[in-house]
């Protein structure tokens, strides 16, 4: 197994692409430290990695703030021993109430940045001298196929994304010679709250789209965009995240890869 | 089924698809090595054949088709790895000729296209198949030299996603990974070449171009391995990979980053 043995921290893995990842990662081995906000959600998940096998824990933590990533880090190797891979999934699509707004306010856009961008950032920042020192590390970031380009609409959303591929690359750069890889992975279209609510988006601005549900809304846009014809899920993006943080990937670094049915080539 | 599977990088994938249990077809022109990694093959997985295939021809590629069903089922995946820098001499001339445009299309491209043609028809019959290609980050930018095999790299990208987006619709995905430098009988010819026809490497032997433009070009500072790129054609290939199509994806420790 990959992770026999090993540590990852996710963030946002309280529930959706988190959880996932979190799953696929400690049912490969790992032990797991879901850090989110959320403690309910966060609870069940460590419960259910517990079930399997494997040990969890749950630490309360806010991306956006550089001391809460700092002790995610401190409580992942106090309570594991070590740290092997760190998962930056936390992610928004807006500030509180996005979803009734045609144009998003700066609070969106500062929002948006503030998970996306800085929450990857601060995390990173966190953990890169532990393992600099170790000359061992595996750091995968969430970012988003909304991030390859820009499109009208949903521009917080995508330019905070291209920022964190952008990121990415200047930590694998600066991490390559120290033995820790950083790649990112680009989902599609994935049932999640988050979708759910980009939906309930689309169908309270966009004409073409209300009085729909955000579901219809969901599979309409899957059957108009998708050349493999199906939607994505939380388990293809954490198999990839499997593959990106595992030895089989050591000579990959820096770089993006979509986990989209094809939606978007690179 | 992988082509070109009788050396380098094609043999070490031809081992890895064994390790993880698959029967292997190698196609190759090079038919003693192709039997000496079939039989390496068979020491791992038990089930190998080879079919002596220059994919050039359209006549012996359809030979390969057959025989792969023949020998071992109609094929799950596809690994179109065969590939040349140039025609005979490339590596000691100062600029491309011709012919190394004419034979790096030929094999690289024209090659691939034509082995995926006749593989298709067993993968849409049954609604599932994989092709990973091996494309090069050569394909990702221009160099200065070697325009001719960068180029054919370039179409090898561009090939692999009209071929994704002709073939979702039969649930057969298709990527292509792009290696960085691996010290391969390939790569030895490159430094040969690069010394030649580029002032910063004059006066070095292939080996010490190597490992210069490992030192200025690779962010993790080494080489990459065959094994390398063989771990990723076997992600693509996995279940892991279900719903990932028209990615080319760098294998080249942060050389060129996308
Ligand atoms: N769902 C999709 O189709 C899709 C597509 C592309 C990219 N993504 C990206 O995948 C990631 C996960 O998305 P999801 O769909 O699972 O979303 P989600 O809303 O279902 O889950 C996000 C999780 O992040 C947590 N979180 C939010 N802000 C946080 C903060 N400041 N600190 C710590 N935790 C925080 C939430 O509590 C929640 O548990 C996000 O980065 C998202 O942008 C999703
Ligand atoms: N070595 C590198 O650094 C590097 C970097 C990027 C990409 N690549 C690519 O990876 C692939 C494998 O490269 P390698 O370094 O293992 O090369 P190699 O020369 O060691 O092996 C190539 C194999 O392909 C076979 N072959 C050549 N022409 C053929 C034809 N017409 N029909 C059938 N088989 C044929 C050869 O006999 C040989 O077994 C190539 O596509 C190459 O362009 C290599």
């Amino acid at each position: 197994m990959d992770f026999e043995g090993k540590t990852a921290v996710v963030t946002g893995g309280a529930r959706g692409i988190g959880r996932g990842i979190a799953l696929e990662l400690a049912q490969r081995g790992s032990n797991v430290v879901i850090a989110d906000m959320d403690g309910d959600a966060a609870r069940d998940v460590v419960a259910e990695i517990k079930a399997g096998g494997t040990q969890s824990y749950f630490c309360e933590t806010d991306v956006t703030q550089q001391w809460s990533t700092d002790d995610m880090v401190e409580v992942a190797i106090e309570e594991f021993g070590q740290l092997d891979v760190l998962v930056n999934n936390a992610g928004v699509g807006g500030a509180p109430g996005f979803t009734t707004r045609k144009v998003p306010t700066v609070e969106d856009w500062q929002a948006t940045f503030d998970v996306n961008v800085f929450g990857i950032v601060n995390a990173t920042q966190s953990v890169e001298s532990y393992m600099v020192e170790r000359g061992y590390g595996k750091i995968v970031n969430i970012a988003s196929i909304a991030g390859r380009g820009g499109r009208p609409g949903f521009a917080t959303y995508g330019a905070s994304k291209a920022a964190a591929i952008n990121v990415s690359q200047a930590w694998a750069y600066k991490l390559a010679p120290h033995g820790v890889n950083v790649n990112t992975v680009c989902p599609g279209l994935i049932w999640t709250p988050l979708w759910e609510s980009i939906g309930e988006w689309r169908s309270s601005t966009d004409q073409q789209s209300s009085g729909l549900t955000p579901r219809q809304i969901f599979q309409r846009t899957v059957a108009e965009s998708v050349p493999l014809g199906r939607e994505q899920t939380v388990e293809d993006v954490g198999k990839a995240v499997a593959f990106l943080a595992s030895d089989r990937a050591r000579s990959i670094t820096g770089q993006a890869l979509n986990v989209d049915g094809g939606i978007r080539q690179n | 089924m992988v082509t070109g599977g009788a050396t380098g990088i094609g043999r070490a994938i031809a081992l890895k698809l064994a390790d993880k249990g698959a029967s292997v077809m190698i196609a190759d022109i090079n038919e003693e090595a192709a039997e000496k990694t079939a039989a390496e093959v068979r020491d791992i997985s038990g089930n190998s054949a080879t079919f002596v295939t220059d994919v050039t021809n359209v006549a012996a590629c359809e030979g390969l088709a057959q025989a792969t069903i023949e020998n071992l089922g109609s094929a799950d995946f596809l690994v179109n790895n065969a590939g040349v820098a140039g025609s005979a001499g490339w590596q000691s001339r100062s600029h491309s000729t011709e012919e190394d445009w004419k034979q790096t299309y030929q094999v690289n491209v024209i090659g691939m296209s034509n082995v995926t043609s006749v593989f298709k028809p067993q993968m849409t019959k049954r609604r599932s198949g994989r092709i990973v290609n091996l494309a090069s980050i050569a394909g990702r930018e221009g160099r200065p030299s070697l325009a001719h095999y960068s180029a054919s790299k370039a179409a090898v990208i561009s090939l692999t996603q009209s071929t994704a987006l002709e073939l979702a619709r039969f649930n057969i995905t298709v990527n292509a990974i792009c290696p960085g430098l691996l010290w391969t009988p390939m790569w030895e010819q490159v430094g040969d070449r690069y010394a030649h026809d580029n002032p910063a490497f004059k006066g070095m032997n292939p080996r010490e171009v190597f490992d210069s433009m490992i030192a200025e070009r690779i962010p993790m500072q080494k080489e990459q391995t065959p094994e390398d790129i063989a771990d990723t054609v076997a992600f693509f290939v996995s279940d892991d990979a279900k719903n990932i199509t028209g990615q080319a994806l760098n294998v080249d420790g942060g050389f060129f980053m996308r």
